[in-house]
């Protein structure tokens, strides 16, 4: 795949315990490309969430390579590490994890704050997400009176808050009523219509049947 | 949002904690800066006192030790052990003008006030006063008193009045103007009739001394020494003594003061440390968004320092407050005689204002440095999936 945005090669996580050694993923070689939409299934504790924060450079692999917009990952220090997160990856979970003592508007600044977005444009813009969400009208409410899809609107709302090329989820929908589910999905796929970068690692059949790939990732192996 | 408004908001989403925290850098702070500027008041007091004495050299009875030479700086009760016979020595001596005083204290109306027996004939001049109100004594011996500007304005006194000193009922001939030292707080009255009414014989407390010739000090306490065997110091060395003693004062109280400061950090320490492992998830998150370790470290940092600027400046207030309020209610003695005299017990001193928040601040700082540290090295992935 040529225009391959993410390429991983024989990628390996384990961790040790004691004697224990537990193989997370075991030589994961894929490409996703630029502008696709993909999903990563699999049974629950196979690798697939392993593989996403190794993808996103939140976590560093025993073995095998990382490339995200042809830079290798682990040439990165810490540092560079994050400040590729900012520039080019946007994620969000699936407990939303939102900031609890911030408004839905304070969340997506927090963001744009990391990504160096002056303070004086940054409320514009939080609400320009907001209302692509379809919250404009929540835009001062914690996340404790937001229901659970309207936390996880706001939190795709400050995953883009950088502009990022690419998305990272990791079970959006899991903790959404069909509703919610579906009101999220949209969005998902009007932002892939936008030119983004979809990965989401899901148990969701539904969202994979919408997905352009599906990568299915079983005792830590595609 | 800004790095300093989302540390604000952190710091007040806790309030209990947040104003505990506080609570504990504020008191630490508050004391440091009452004894702060206590002991700067006293210290400028003692300088006043010094300056209105109006002595070059002070004779005491030999072997007289620092308390002693604090007490004649503010006017507490000296033992009377020099005698008329060492007066009259003194003041044969050439090139110095001398003068007795004896130094006790009475009551008036319950409250305890400072008299000296004096030379009236002399000390008129010695001390450059001018009579606000009435007379100066007209002849040595009456049963009549002169008194200090404050003193009559506390006790209501005025030319005319009369007060009891021991039994005996005495007119108060004049009020003095105000002269800015103890004097001011002082009763004065003739010394054959302080002698009398406090039976101390024919002696008296110590001699303030003026020289002519301040090139010739050294020879002048020679000739006294010589002369009366008696103990001789100059202003000067009083000042330097007497200073030395309040210095020490202030120093330990400004430690123990420094160490609820100290203990004070440790609450800071605390509640960082409480607040890394409680806001686990929020540095994961922050991390997934793109921070830094170096901007984890900062807002953790910045968390802590705002505990000693806003500790730092309601302690300075309270502080102060405390210095200027609670003072003249301290129970008098000679050190806090000098603050109650004043009227002024606290100084708002800029440099102690700045200098305390400054130093609540850097305390704080260094406090967090560790949690901060603790935070900022959390793995991004460990930290988002805390529960």
């Amino acid at each position: 795949m040529s225009n391959a945005i993410i390429t991983t090669r024989e990628l390996t996580k384990s961790y040790s315990s004691g004697d224990v050694s537990t193989h997370a993923l075991r030589g994961v070689s894929l490409e996703i490309a630029k502008g696709s939409f993909t999903c990563i299934v699999g049974p629950s504790g196979h690798g697939k969430s392993t593989l996403m924060h190794l993808i996103g450079g939140l976590d560093r692999p025993t073995g095998g390579s990382v490339h995200l917009d042809g830079i290798d990952l682990s040439t990165l220090d810490n540092s560079q590490l994050a400040q590729m997160r900012c520039e080019k990856i946007g994620f969000v979970f699936q407990f939303f994890n939102l900031l609890q003592g911030l408004t839905a508007k304070e969340n997506i600044e927090v963001a744009m704050m990391l990504a160096g977005i002056p303070e004086k444009d940054q409320e514009s813009g939080a609400l320009r997400l907001l209302g692509m969400v379809g919250l404009a009208e929540k835009a001062d409410a914690k996340p404790s009176q937001l229901s659970g899809g309207q936390q996880q609107r706001v939190a795709i709302a400050r995953a883009l808050a950088n502009d990022p090329a690419i998305l990272l989820m990791d079970e959006p929908t899991g903790n959404l009523d069909s509703e919610a589910e579906a009101e999220v999905l949209g969005i998902l796929q009007g932002l892939h219509a936008a030119g983004k970068t979809v990965v989401i690692v899901t148990h969701n059949s539904e969202i994979a049947k919408k997905a352009q790939h599906v990568i299915c990732v079983k005792d830590g192996r595609i | 949002m800004t790095l300093s408004k989302l540390v604000f908001k952190n710091i007040t989403r806790r309030r209990g904690r947040f104003v505990f925290t506080l609570l504990g850098i504020t008191i630490g702070i508050a004391s440091f800066v009452t004894f702060l500027s206590m002991g700067g008041s006293l210290k400028s007091e003692i300088n006043r006192e010094s300056a209105s004495l109006g002595a070059n050299l002070i004779v005491t009875p030999m072997g007289s030790c620092a308390y002693e030479q604090v007490s004649i700086l503010t006017g507490e009760i000296l033992p009377s052990n020099i005698t008329m016979e060492n007066v009259a020595k003194i003041q044969a001596v050439k090139g110095i003008t001398a003068v007795p005083l004896l130094t006790e204290k009475t009551a008036i109306q319950n409250r305890p006030v400072s008299v000296n027996g004096i030379d009236t004939a002399k000390m008129m001049s010695f001390k450059g006063w001018e009579i606000g109100k009435g007379d100066y004594f007209s002849d040595d011996g009456q049963a009549e008193v002169v008194v200090g500007f404050a003193a009559a304005d506390t006790f209501k006194l005025d030319a005319g009045s009369t007060i009891v000193v021991r039994g005996e009922e005495l007119q108060v001939k004049g009020i003095l103007k105000e002269t800015g030292g103890k004097d001011d707080l002082t009763i004065f009255m003739p010394l054959s009739l302080a002698q009398r009414l406090y039976k101390t014989g024919e002696n008296v407390s110590f001699m303030a001394v003026k020289v002519d010739n301040l090139a010739l000090t050294d020879s002048y306490i020679q000739q006294i020494k010589e002369a009366t065997n008696l103990g001789v110091i100059s202003d000067k060395q009083m000042l330097k003594s007497v200073l030395s003693i309040v210095g020490t004062v202030n120093i330990t109280l400004q430690m123990i003061a420094a160490v609820s400061v100290l203990a004070a950090a440790f609450g800071i320490i605390n509640t960082m440390m409480t607040a890394t492992y409680e806001r686990k998830r929020e540095i994961g998150i922050l991390q997934a968004l793109g921070a830094k370790q170096r901007t984890i470290f900062t807002i953790f940092l910045l968390e802590s320092g705002f505990y000693g600027l806003i500790g730092g400046a309601i302690g300075v207030v309270l502080g102060l407050f405390v210095s200027i309020t609670a003072a003249p209610y301290i129970t008098q003695n000679a050190f806090t005689t000098f603050v109650k005299g004043s009227g002024n017990g606290g100084m708002i001193d800029l440099k102690i204002v700045v200098g305390s928040i400054i130093f609540s601040t850097l305390v704080a700082i260094v406090a967090g440095v560790y949690p901060a540290w603790r935070a900022a090295r959390l793995s991004p992935v460990e930290a988002i999936s805390y529960e």
